[in-house]
């Protein structure tokens, strides 16, 4: 086991505590921006999943939802819109349920039900492609001129806007975080080259290579990572589980229940060896320059 | 047996200087043009005033140092210039015993014995038993589990003379090796160096006393000034 000598009482030195502390923080940083990049993304996909291939048709009514000319305007669409080719499957709304989704902006009382309410018609298209979608939204506005088709395109657009903000936001911090721990290990190396200046010159007169004693403190520096890296880990969990917690509490629909693919949950197991592969080369890197500028 | 020579002379010498200056910094010249070459299986004394520069002169040669003029070569080689991934091959081919001793603290006496042998990559076997061997002959077999600082000055240089002769080194650099030991002590360390010389081991040693090199029979360079002298063995002394 002389690989695992250390000839440097690299143990308890100043820089070690700090280091893991670090690296703690740091991990714990890197998987939370990493999960909120995950929860992001597939959130997204969702959404477009959800949306893709749907339109929404509001045909405007001014009078009394009973009346027979919005009823047979209604009628009209209805039938065009499942006779189309390119239509599964269209169908209003229920004024019900319209009622419904309007009840936290009006109440529930008589307000609600006295409104003029545009109808709105659901439909599923067989197909997503653009010229389906026009075609589709000629034949509605020949049938009932005035009638606002929605692909929720422009909606998902500025959703998916926001989104990559986010993502980005997430690499950025994940750059920050892999630059932190470099000039952290690049920091706490040098300041133990100088805290054992004396011990590394006998190592050198005694015929040590400048490999064997950056080994060293790489070595120390991987120890660390990991410890400090699992410890991150550690952290993230309960935090992981306190957000899951407040998320639960919001009314169900607003936030799909999305399970993370099996990938990110190794992504996230790799962080702390990631860390200690960086810190590694670092630590390597950094003393063989200092010790280069030797004789 | 002359130990100045000119630069033609040079061919199959452990230690060859040519011409060679130091300084530090921006200082001046600690010494300067000296040329001098020792043989292989040599003993030979360094001496001079404090601060004449026996220290320097020495660390140019373990390495620590590269001489600001002149060449200065190791076993043949001209290490003036050599690449530093060059330098710890040879430094495996010296031993050397530091003034200040440069024991790690935290260490016990054995490790500190056992650290040439073990960044050469010798089995753990062979320093158990090479390691122990030279602490008794040493005298310190009661102290190997010892740290440093609880030893006395005298324990501390044998621990150091140790440790610099536990590989066999071609070369062995000693400074002030006896200057923290009784007279008794000292000449039985001295003894250990002669062996060690009459094995083949080429040895340099510098002193400042007097009485030390009057009693053996080898010859000298003297130091002074920023200039190197040979000087004669001492006549009428052992060998
Ligand atoms: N690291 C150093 N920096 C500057 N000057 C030094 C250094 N080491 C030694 N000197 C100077 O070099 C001269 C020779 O010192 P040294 O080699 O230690 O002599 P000695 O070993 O003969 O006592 C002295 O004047 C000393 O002050
Ligand atoms: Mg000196």
């Amino acid at each position: 086991m002389i690989a695992l000598r250390s000839e440097l009482p690299l143990k308890g030195d100043t820089s070690s505590r700090f280091v893991v502390w670090l690296v703690m923080v740091l991990v714990f940083m890197a998987s939370i921006a990493l999960t909120t990049n995950a929860y992001i993304g597939a959130l997204l996909f969702h959404w477009n999943q959800s949306v893709t291939g749907t339109l929404t048709i509001q045909i405007p009514v001014m009078l009394d939802a009973k009346d027979p000319a919005s009823t047979a305007t209604t009628e009209r669409v209805l039938d065009v819109l499942n006779r189309h080719p390119a239509v599964e499957r269209a169908t209003a709304v229920p004024r019900e349920k319209v009622t419904e989704l309007l009840k936290p902006w009006f109440g529930a009382g008589e307000a609600v039900a006295d409104l003029p309410l545009p109808v709105l018609v659901d439909v599923r298209l067989s197909t997503s492609e653009p010229s389906a979608i026009n075609a589709v939204s000629n034949s509605v506005q020949s049938t009932a001129p005035g009638a606002v088709i929605d692909d929720h395109r422009a909606w998902l657009n500025r959703v998916i806007g926001l989104a990559e903000g986010l993502g980005a936001i997430a690499i950025t911090a994940m750059a920050l975080v892999t630059i932190a721990l470099g000039l952290t290990i690049v920091f706490a190396t040098r300041a133990s080259l100088a805290e054992f200046a004396q011990v590394i010159d006998v190592l050198h007169v005694v015929g040590a290579k400048d490999g064997y004693i950056a080994g060293q403190f790489a070595r120390r520096a991987l120890v660390q990572s990991l410890i400090g890296g699992g410890a991150g880990l550690l952290l993230y969990a309960p935090t992981l589980g306190f957000i899951a917690w407040l998320a639960s509490r919001i009314e169900p629909g607003i936030l799909p229940d999305i399970s993370f693919p099996a990938s990110h949950w190794v992504v996230l197991a790799a962080l702390p060896f990631l860390a200690g592969l960086i810190a590694t080369i670092t630590a390597n890197v950094t003393v063989r320059r200092a010790l280069s500028a030797k004789v | 047996m002359a130990q100045l020579r000119k630069k033609s002379d040079f061919v199959g010498d452990t230690v060859q200087l040519e011409d060679v200056g130091l300084r530090y910094a921006d200082g001046p010249e600690i010494f300067s043009n000296v040329s001098l070459a020792i043989p292989q299986s040599s003993f030979y004394f360094l001496t001079g005033p404090s601060g004449a520069g026996k220290t320097s002169l020495l660390s140019l040669m373990y390495l620590a140092k590269r001489p600001t003029r002149g060449r200065l070569k190791l076993f043949g080689d001209d290490v003036t210039d050599a690449k530093r991934s060059r330098l710890p091959a040879i430094r495996r081919r010296l031993g050397v015993v530091f003034q200040d001793f440069r024991l790690l603290e935290h260490m016990t006496a054995f490790d500190n014995v056992a650290l040439p042998l073990r960044i050469a990559k010798v089995s753990e076997a062979t320093v158990e038993k090479n390691v122990t061997e030279l602490l008794k002959w040493v005298g310190l077999e009661e102290f190997m589990q010892a740290r440093p600082s609880v030893l006395s000055g005298g324990q501390q240089q044998r621990i150091a003379i140790a440790r610099a002769v536990v590989h066999r080194p071609k070369l062995i650099l000693a400074d002030e090796p006896t200057g923290n030991v009784d007279d008794t002590i000292a000449f039985r360390l001295m003894q250990l160096f002669v062996e060690l010389h009459k094995l083949g081991t080429s040895v340099i040693i510098a002193t400042h006393n007097e009485h030390l090199v009057s009693r053996f029979a080898f010859p000298r360079l003297h130091l002074k000034a920023g200039t190197l002298t040979a000087m004669p063995p001492a006549t009428g002394a052992e060998s």
